[in-house]
């Protein structure tokens, strides 16, 4: 009688653990998909932007084609991405073509000083700053959950109930992109 | 439960502020029953053979005395609150700023809340050089987030909406009422301390309609100095962790709200060391920052700002840049005479402004 009561309670325990283990999971991974539509709303404003830039740079750098047309190929690529680890990789083609095209627009004085482009370029700058805060938002809820589903008791049900580790928005890519974007030659 | 990340570590953090509320009743309790023990000891009151010693005796009597500590218990919260809300009221009766003086900070106040579908709290502005920020107001229509001047001179548009975050969080989490929960308790224990001390220095009446008053009162006085001492010291610990928690707590909901880590870390650094600002005690404990450390940081109502900073990077993935530390211009001015730990024990408490009664 006694023992009975005693796995009873144990096992009522036992219940509200999962439960509040499973609730935990259910937040953590609404974390990160609401991180994930804030870094989407900030690319998608980047994206916004792009056509109007283009169209700015084109009236005084008309010849500079190539580049121009990376851009707008990067960013109908970077629109139409599916899945987080594309979609980075699609984001991250963008910001180096971009960033190519910025230090093209160096070469066109009149092109920098055009009052047009130089709020379109403040608007990129800051929406690239909130871009990079937004995605290590992301990662960090991401890696919590990712380490909160390995975590017991968490890890009893995690699979069981279909919590799925997510893919990080990979810095590694765009550090690359980075690195190899544009030289400005002084020549 | 170890903390993993930003979400993990303000669950961490509420618990404990849970616990440590439920710690006051308990604190207060235990004074209680070591008080009446010492009483037995000292022979003030029956041994308590008929219960089978002094402990369960003391314990019977502690049940015995439940429902009317529990009414006079409820009755004083309910007129310290009221209390507490007229101060609070009162200390942030400042002109309310209107969009259109403070365009900015109303945009980013404004859309933070849109954010989290709250209704706008009042914005206000305190014309001084320090840089420091609260939040005030006990319940939904009189939440305010006051700003200083030399805040919003100082900040750039990211760390002004971090500190608007924090402040936020605080709102969001109710904490200025929890804070005020937890000095009324302090409350509560430091009158009691004091009844106990004032009952012993005027003429043992303090045997309970003179069952026997030959008790061994120095015996009894030096149990009362000893839990009152204590019973006083951990209130006050008590009070001062749940606001260090509640800021922890507020850091890492700013981190949430603005997805910025990094902004509200250069805003710890750049208003480190420049924060004077005048306001009632209750109050301080919302604040950005305080740098009132008391003895060995127990007495603090906000951690150091190293150790937020290296929460921040710890859980919420902020860089810290060391060079946007701002070293203090001028010696820290002295501080109003609120410090809780300059009061013994048993005086003082008058000057004490988070006492219920005062």
């Amino acid at each position: 009688m006694v023992v009975g009561l005693i796995l009873l309670a144990i096992f009522v325990l036992l219940g509200f653990m999962l439960i509040g283990a499973y609730n935990r999971l259910v937040a953590l991974r609404q974390n990160v998909n609401a991180a994930f539509a804030d870094i989407d709303v900030q690319l998608k404003q980047r994206q916004d932007l792009i056509p109007n830039l283009v169209e700015t740079v084109k009236g005084y750098a008309s010849h500079e084609r190539g580049t121009l047309d990376e851009v707008t190929q990067a960013r109908a690529a970077a629109a139409s991405a599916g899945g987080v680890e594309a979609r980075a990789q699609a984001e991250s083609a963008l910001t180096g073509a971009l960033g190519k095209l910025m230090a093209v627009a160096e070469a066109y004085p009149d092109l920098k000083a055009n009052q047009n482009f130089m709020q379109l370029q403040s608007e990129l700058a800051d929406l690239e700053n909130k871009i990079a805060a937004a995605r290590r938002y992301f990662n960090n809820a991401t890696g919590e959950y990712n380490a909160s589903i390995q975590r017991f008791p968490a890890v009893l049900i995690a699979g069981a109930a279909g919590f799925q580790a997510r893919e990080f928005f990979d810095v590694g890519a765009d550090r690359a992109a980075l690195q190899s974007a544009p030289q400005v030659k002084f020549s | 439960m170890q903390a993993v990340g930003l979400q993990t570590y303000i669950w961490n953090n509420n618990i404990r502020s849970v616990l440590l509320l439920i710690g006051f009743p308990f604190l207060l309790l235990g004074m209680v029953f070591c008080l009446t023990l010492g009483m037995i000891w000292a022979r003030m009151l029956p041994s308590g053979y008929d219960y089978g010693g002094p402990i369960p005796y003391a314990l019977h009597l502690m049940i015995a005395a439940a429902p009317l500590a529990i009414v006079v218990a409820l009755v004083w919260f309910a007129i310290a609150y009221v209390f507490n809300q007229a101060i609070i009221d009162f200390a942030t009766g400042s002109r309310p700023v209107p969009r259109t003086e403070e365009p900015d900070a109303y945009n980013l106040l404004e859309n933070l809340c849109i954010s989290r579908g709250l209704k706008m709290p009042t914005l206000r502005v305190i014309e001084t050089e320090g840089m420091n920020a609260f939040a005030s107001g006990l319940h939904e229509g009189r939440f305010s987030v006051t700003l200083t001047r030399g805040l919003l001179q100082n900040l750039d548009r990211d760390e002004l909406e971090a500190v608007l975050a924090h402040e936020l969080t605080h709102i969001i989490n109710r904490d200025v009422r929890t804070m005020v929960v937890a000095s009324i308790f302090a409350g509560v224990i430091t009158l009691f301390c004091q009844i106990v001390y004032r009952s012993i220095v005027w003429g043992g009446v303090w045997g309970g309609g003179g069952r026997d008053r030959r008790g061994n009162v120095g015996l009894f006085l030096i149990v009362a100095m000893v839990v009152g001492a204590i019973g006083y010291f951990l209130a006050i610990v008590i009070r001062m962790t749940i606001s260090r928690t509640r800021e922890y707590v507020a850091d890492a909901g700013s981190v949430e709200l603005t997805h910025n880590p990094d902004a509200m870390i250069s805003a710890l650094q750049k208003v480190s060391g420049h924060t004077h600002l005048e306001a009632p005690e209750s109050m301080r404990a919302m604040f950005l920052e305080d740098d009132d450390e008391g003895i060995m940081g127990l007495f603090a109502t906000h951690p150091p700002v190293a150790k937020r900073i290296a929460a921040l990077s710890q859980y919420a993935g902020g860089r810290v840049n060391e060079l946007a530390v701002v070293p203090p211009s001028s010696p820290a001015p002295a501080q109003a005479s609120t410090t809780t730990q300059e009061h013994g024990p048993w005086g003082g408490r008058k000057d004490e402004p988070s006492g219920p009664w005062s």
